[in-house]
């Protein structure tokens, strides 16, 4: 049993250490393919016959796994749950996954989200804002993160959408040069085109009908939701010495795009 | 005129007469073949005078859908209807990017002002104004601190939500039972009480495996004294020539105390030959070795580095016969 | 009787996890920053109790933000630790598995270690007797790195000890697995890495370097507590705890 259990985690965890396209095929769908989600009233009749101090230990394995798997920042698979911690207790997963939400809110304030709604996958992300004269607080930044708002940035203010030879363009007048190993970040296009997409906070895709076949960036779904174009567009204005509102199109859009998930995070509290 | 090329590139494969061209009664194929390559040509002008087509100063993307309209009329058959979407979805495209061009009325993002204003963000030292920014192509030189990127990731940190991680050591391997025994061996810095406690399990766990390899050592010169008997078991193997290793004073050492380690045990056995000289060879080739164990005793044969050299030069040793263990290794 | 959490006691256990560990001052200012942002009362003397409302909570969770003490400098430190060992709580993947292994050896060096450290020469000989993937010098050069950037090591002059955060949060490890070679220090009573060692042999006692500090202050000839003999060691001053920390 214990055996069992070992060879598991060590799958895992190598798991995380190959490319995403392996891991891709390297991991069956099957398991959340067949798994429909079961009605309320299953629920209810699963809980039935489980005691609340176990229902409350799987809420807490939930939660521990959502904080471990947190830590490399790709999304967290419902198959990987449900094959990991779940396990018997699959009839009254919306039931745990409501309690590990809460418990996330309400000792970490953190909130988890499904970002993927089709495939089942979630992140968590902060619901605390980082208060002014705090940074210093919470350690040095991730530079990656500095990295992440120049490509991100340059997305949102293009509209959507950029050729991949203009995102390499921009940071070699940034001295980053994808050609090179960067101080910072090593292999620069690797962390662009993998890292950050394996966590989704970009989308690398094939621009249809190009020879030699070319790519486009957009914003992946972790970034939609992990970070706010307001504050971007405040940045990019204070940066140009301009008004947020003197892009008027992207002023809209993050305005637009920001009243729609305060909703959704305030419907979602308690 | 029918039956001449259209101009423009014409590429292989309209050369080949495909069987349903054939069959297809009502459409000339030569007009056909015109038609595809006028479109094939649209599409490459297109792809390669992308941002020609993007600047808003002219309209050279409607033209090229006026066209493509005009070719369309003609079209009648698939093959050519299919060459007519790819246009369109490579025309598409570029209106989609021109679209979002417009939208941005006026302000558009301009990346390379965008650069200049992070460079000078990030604290970049300039070079002198001069010619080596125009060498450059427009890149700007200069020297950027060494937390550029710091203040970069410090200053856009408001812009995330991201969830802060949980990390630890403890629990993230398989504690397994602790180890029946002291594993000691590091050197201390003072001899204390408790490297006196530690020392004799040091000592007693060095015997033991200095014991392991010595025995190890002992069969793998067996294996070469055995070999070489049975090479030839008529000629009598030189005890010197045996062990000396004259690339090393030190192996031939070794070797003569692993060779030791053979007699006492009744492994091997020595003898003088005709001239007085000691002869080493396997025992069970030596009659009566076993049941003659009272007889036998370990002989140590001293050796020192002078007569080491002697040695080799009087038996004109070139090669040992005993290759050294760890040949892979070294 | 246990409190409920506010937005200070979250934003609280959000940066001990960005951090890890934090001491006494920073603890004690991070306690302050979190009141003042979210307009809730602060009382300077109840870090701890603030603590335990957070505590209570992680309990379940198999967490806790756990004191201990610094064995270089006597300060006082705040760690978020991991409790249990669990089938999830060896998925984290911070390290790889023939890293992890490499990070046990060198804690077996140190703890059996007279000084309780490690040199780098000592640890890169000990990758030769790992049965898993062997690593090369580089590789185990910038393991040791990580492992330093990550507060589970401190370095000096090229010798290894376990930092703060490791000893406050593997004790139970340790404890586990070197409960013969472990020795206590005389003064506190917690375990002893790296100390000043009683010469007499038949006595032998560790006494954290901060505790001797302490202990011997204003004894003009200092004596081992134990076996009244001469202390031979340099005594150090004491840490005075008003640095703004790094």
């Amino acid at each position: 049993m214990s055996q069992r259990k070992r060879v598991s985690t060590s799958q895992s965890s190598s798991q995380n250490k190959r490319p995403a396209s392996l891991s891709l095929t390297a991991t069956n769908d099957d398991d959340d393919s067949m798994f429909t989600l079961p009605s309320t009233s299953q629920v209810l009749k699963g809980l039935e016959n489980l005691t609340e101090e176990q229902v409350y230990q799987k809420t807490a394995e939930v939660l521990q796994y959502f904080l471990v798997r947190d830590q490399k920042k790709i999304p967290i698979r419902r198959a990987d749950i449900m094959k990991h911690v779940v396990k018997d207790y699959r009839n009254i997963y919306p039931e745990i996954i409501k309690r590990t939400a809460r418990t996330l809110d309400q000792v970490f304030g953190l909130k988890l989200v499904e970002i993927d709604t089709k495939n089942h996958t979630y992140i968590l992300i902060n619901k605390l804002e980082e208060p002014e004269g705090m940074t210093s607080s919470s350690g040095p930044a991730n530079l990656k993160s500095g990295l992440l708002f120049v490509v991100l940035g340059l997305i949102f203010m293009k509209g959507g959408f950029v050729r991949e030879n203009l995102i390499w363009n921009l940071l070699k007048k940034l001295h980053v040069d994808i050609g090179q190993k960067h101080n910072d970040f090593g292999d620069v296009k690797k962390l662009i085109t993998e890292e950050f997409v394996r966590q989704r906070y970009l989308e690398y895709v094939k621009i249809p009908h190009t020879e030699p076949v070319e790519h486009e960036f957009c914003w992946g779904q972790r970034a939609d939701v992990e970070v706010s174009k307001v504050k971007i567009l405040e940045l990019m204005a204070q940066l140009h010495k301009d008004r947020p509102e003197s892009w008027s199109q992207q002023y809209k859009e993050a305005h637009s795009a920001l009243s729609t998930s305060s909703q959704a995070t305030s419907s979602s509290q308690r | 005129m029918r039956k001449s090329k259209g101009p423009g590139p014409d590429t292989g494969d309209d050369a080949e007469v495909e069987p349903d061209e054939q069959q297809d009664g009502d459409s000339d194929p030569g007009q056909r073949r015109e038609i595809r390559s006028k479109y094939r040509e649209l599409i490459c002008s297109v792809q390669q005078n992308r941002e020609d087509l993007l600047s808003p100063q002219n309209n050279h993307l409607t033209e090229v859908l006026e066209k493509a309209n005009r070719l369309f009329k003609d079209v009648q058959q698939t093959r050519e209807a299919v060459l007519d979407s790819q246009l369109l979805v490579v025309t598409t495209d570029l209106g989609k990017e021109k679209a979002s061009q417009m939208l941005s009325d006026g302000t558009a993002f301009d990346h390379i002002v965008f650069a200049e204003n992070l460079l000078s963000f990030m604290g970049l030292n300039r070079l002198e104004e001069g010619e080596e920014e125009q060498q450059n192509g427009g890149a700007v030189d200069g020297y950027l601190p060494q937390d550029a990127w710091q203040r970069v990731a410090q200053w856009s940190q408001c812009c995330f939500k991201t969830a802060p991680t949980f990390h630890y050591m403890m629990g993230s391997f398989h504690t397994e039972p602790p180890p029946p025994k002291q594993k000691v061996e590091r050197q201390r810095k003072a001899p204390t009480k408790e490297v006196k406690r530690i020392m004799p399990t040091q000592l007693k766990k060095m015997e033991e495996s200095q014991h392991e390899a010595t025995e190890k050592e002992v069969e793998r010169i067996l294996g070469y004294l055995k070999s070489y008997h049975h090479d030839d078991p008529t000629s009598p193997i030189s005890y010197y020539e045996f062990v000396i290793d004259p690339d090393s004073f030190s192996r031939t050492v070794e070797n003569i105390f692993h060779t030791s380690f053979l007699i006492r045990d009744g492994l091997a056995q020595m003898y003088l030959d005709d001239e007085k000289l000691p002869c080493i060879a396997p025992s069970e080739d030596v009659e009566g070795a076993t049941a003659d164990s009272q007889s036998r005793q370990q002989c140590i044969v001293s050796i020192n580095y002078k007569e080491w050299k002697d040695l080799i030069e009087v038996f004109e040793i070139k090669n040992g016969m005993i290759q050294p263990a760890n040949t892979l290794i070294e | 009787m246990s409190q409920q959490m506010d937005n200070s006691h979250r934003k609280f256990l959000q940066s001990m996890m960005t951090n890890g560990i934090v001491d006494e001052q920073r603890a004690a200012m991070l306690y302050q920053q979190c009141c003042d942002t979210y307009k809730t009362k602060c009382l300077p003397d109840k870090l701890n109790d603030f603590i335990d409302t957070i505590n209570s909570k992680l309990q379940p969770l198999f967490m806790q933000i756990r004191k201990g003490w610094s064995e270089e400098d006597g300060q006082q430190h705040y760690a978020l630790v991991n409790v249990a060992e669990t089938d999830i709580s060896r998925m984290s993947s911070d390290y790889a598995d023939y890293e992890l292994v490499l990070f046990r050896k060198t804690i077996e060096l140190i703890v059996v270690s007279e000084t309780g450290q490690a040199s780098s020469t000592d640890i890169l000989n000990s990758t030769d007797t790992m049965t898993t993937k062997k690593l090369k010098k580089s590789e185990t050069e910038h393991l040791l790195n990580r492992l330093v950037r990550d507060k589970w090591l401190t370095e000096k002059r090229g010798e290894y000890s376990l930092s703060t955060r490791c000893v406050i949060e593997m004790e139970p490890y340790i404890r586990t697995m070197y409960q013969e070679q472990l020795k206590m220090c005389h003064i506190c009573h917690n375990i002893a890495f790296q100390c000043q060692i009683c010469e007499n042999p038949t006595c032998c006692i560790k006494i954290h370097n901060p505790c001797v500090a302490r202990y011997f202050k204003n004894k003009s000839e200092p004596r081992c507590p134990a076996c009244d003999d001469f202390w031979p060691h340099e005594i150090p001053e004491i840490h005075q705890p008003l640095s703004q920390s790094k």
